[in-house]
């Protein structure tokens, strides 16, 4: 549960965590798809930071804008997978933020291959 | 819930309105009064009592503010105040719904600086300029523009957000904001001179229209399956309706007839196929459900559409097309409604014997 993974080690994020929860964590973030642009939030590169510590998995993620609507869906599917990939004696925290907005440099190559850059 | 109901209840207002202007026996009580007043006020039930209510209500959730859900009340009243006869205190209201309105998107300004919030910030002025003008007593011809302009620049401001997912093409943003200026542009001139707004309004229109064909992530989207195919073919049809519908203001300011055109094309094959699409999106964050997605989504789709053609493509009126497009349109609208309820309904039985053991930190 103490092994540290380098941030961003695997993921487009950085993550802090036990090694073993990684792999589940992001393919979990990556079950949570934005219909409206068919890609996971982590493609489009919503998502900021995962760290885990002490039982609690902590998203710290954003939006690419502030009027959305969907934005408590797509927090909702982020705990809904997440549910599903920690052990159930986690607890789940998703933090919204809009520091640093978002931009296109956060898209992932497979993001930027579909939406035709 | 009772709030839902009344949205709902001044979309079915606003429905049989258009209906019994086209020509459609509806059976609605004779002794009532709300019949007429929905005919007379079938565009202001439609694009403030709903439209501008749902828009509120979406912007209220999106900026988590309880006092953000002043505008879309205001506006739901301003429906119902209509339908009792009561003109003059639905004007006021619908006035103050605008401006609240405008107040709740220059907080999200305030919140997020960026293009988009600013054109979804100018839609809200350009709700206001249309309600005040109505307050003033103008005509219907000089409002009902600006009422549009508000629709158009709020679907013109999601679209430029989503834009950013793709590589922006040389001179895109300025052809944009030469669109748009020009529907603020022709929205004003109507009051002055309605053949000049026409068709600089009808041409802004068609320019929006291109634009969006050309840099919309939908044509990337409609390569992808299931919702986010289902939603790009609303935007693309929606987008060739813009087309139609600029051209047809063009052709009204010549005198030819193509005044239902210009209106519904505009303010169903744009702005319904826009609300179909995004609406298996909208509503689970707004009424807090959640959907089963499926082909039966493409029925009202493809009804909607077709009856649509109907109406302006066939247009012929001595067949009574106008009568059968506009029946086919509000079938459509009703069957899209049992679709969402039926979606909802089928998500809740499939997944009612699933416990979740999620345990959340409040955030």
């Amino acid at each position: 549960m103490n092994e540290e993974l380098a941030p961003g080690a695997v993921a487009p994020y950085p993550y802090t965590g036990p090694r073993s929860l990684q792999a589940p964590i992001d393919a979990a973030l990556r079950q949570v798809v934005d219909p409206e642009v068919a890609l996971s939030i982590v493609d489009v590169g919503l998502v900021y930071a995962v760290t885990v510590t002490d039982k609690l998995v902590h998203v710290l993620m954003t939006m690419t804008s502030a009027a959305c609507p969907v934005t408590d869906v797509i927090v909702g599917d982020v705990e809904a997978e997440l549910d599903k990939a920690v052990p159930a004696d986690f607890k789940i925290q998703v933090e919204l933020t809009w520091e640093p907005s978002w931009d296109t440099a956060r898209m992932s190559p497979r993001a930027k291959a579909f939406m035709g850059w | 819930m009772l709030f839902a109901i009344g949205v709902l209840a001044l979309l079915v207002a606003g429905i049989i309105g258009g209906l019994l202007r086209a020509g459609v026996s509806v059976p609605v009580p004779s002794a009532s009064r709300w019949p007429g007043q929905a005919v007379l006020a079938h565009a202001f039930l439609m694009i403030c009592g709903f439209m501008g209510t749902v828009i509120g209500i979406e912007r209220a959730v999106a900026i988590r503010h309880r006092l953000a859900f002043l505008a879309p009340a205001a506006s739901a009243l301003a429906g119902a105040a209509v339908l009792c006869g009561l003109s003059n205190l639905s004007s006021w209201l619908a006035a103050g719904a605008a401006a609240s309105f405008v107040v709740v998107n220059g907080v999200l300004v305030e919140h997020q600086r960026a293009p988009h919030t600013a054109l979804l910030l100018t839609g809200a002025i350009a709700w206001l300029a249309g309600n005040l003008l109505q307050l003033l007593g103008s005509q219907p011809a000089a409002i009902i523009p600006w009422w549009f302009s508000f629709l158009v620049l709020t679907v013109a401001a999601e679209r430029l957000e989503m834009t950013r997912l793709m590589r922006r093409r040389h001179g895109a943003a300025a052809s944009l904001h030469g669109c748009l200026g020009a529907l603020l542009l022709g929205s004003a001139l109507f009051s002055f001179s309605p053949v000049a707004g026409g068709v600089v309004y009808g041409l802004s229109l068609v320019g929006l229209s291109a634009w969006l064909i050309a840099c919309d992530i939908a044509r990337r989207t409609v390569a992808a399956h299931g919702l986010s195919r289902y939603m790009a073919l609303c935007l693309l049809m929606g987008y060739a309706w813009l087309a139609v519908s600029g051209a047809a203001w063009v052709a009204v300011s010549f005198g030819l007839p193509a005044r239902d055109t210009a209106l519904h094309a505009l303010g169903l094959g744009f702005i319904f196929s826009m609300m179909l699409g995004h609406a298996p999106v909208i509503l689970p964050a707004l009424a807090r459900v959640k959907l089963v997605f499926g082909w039966w989504f493409y029925v009202p789709l493809i009804l909607l559409h077709v009856s649509l053609v109907a109406r302006l493509g066939l247009g012929l009126d001595a067949l009574g097309m106008l009568r059968v497009g506009a029946e086919g349109n509000a079938l459509a609208i009703a069957l899209f409604a049992m679709t969402m309820a039926g979606s909802a309904l089928a998500w809740r039985v499939k997944h009612s014997s699933k416990i979740s053991r999620a345990v959340h930190e409040p955030h």
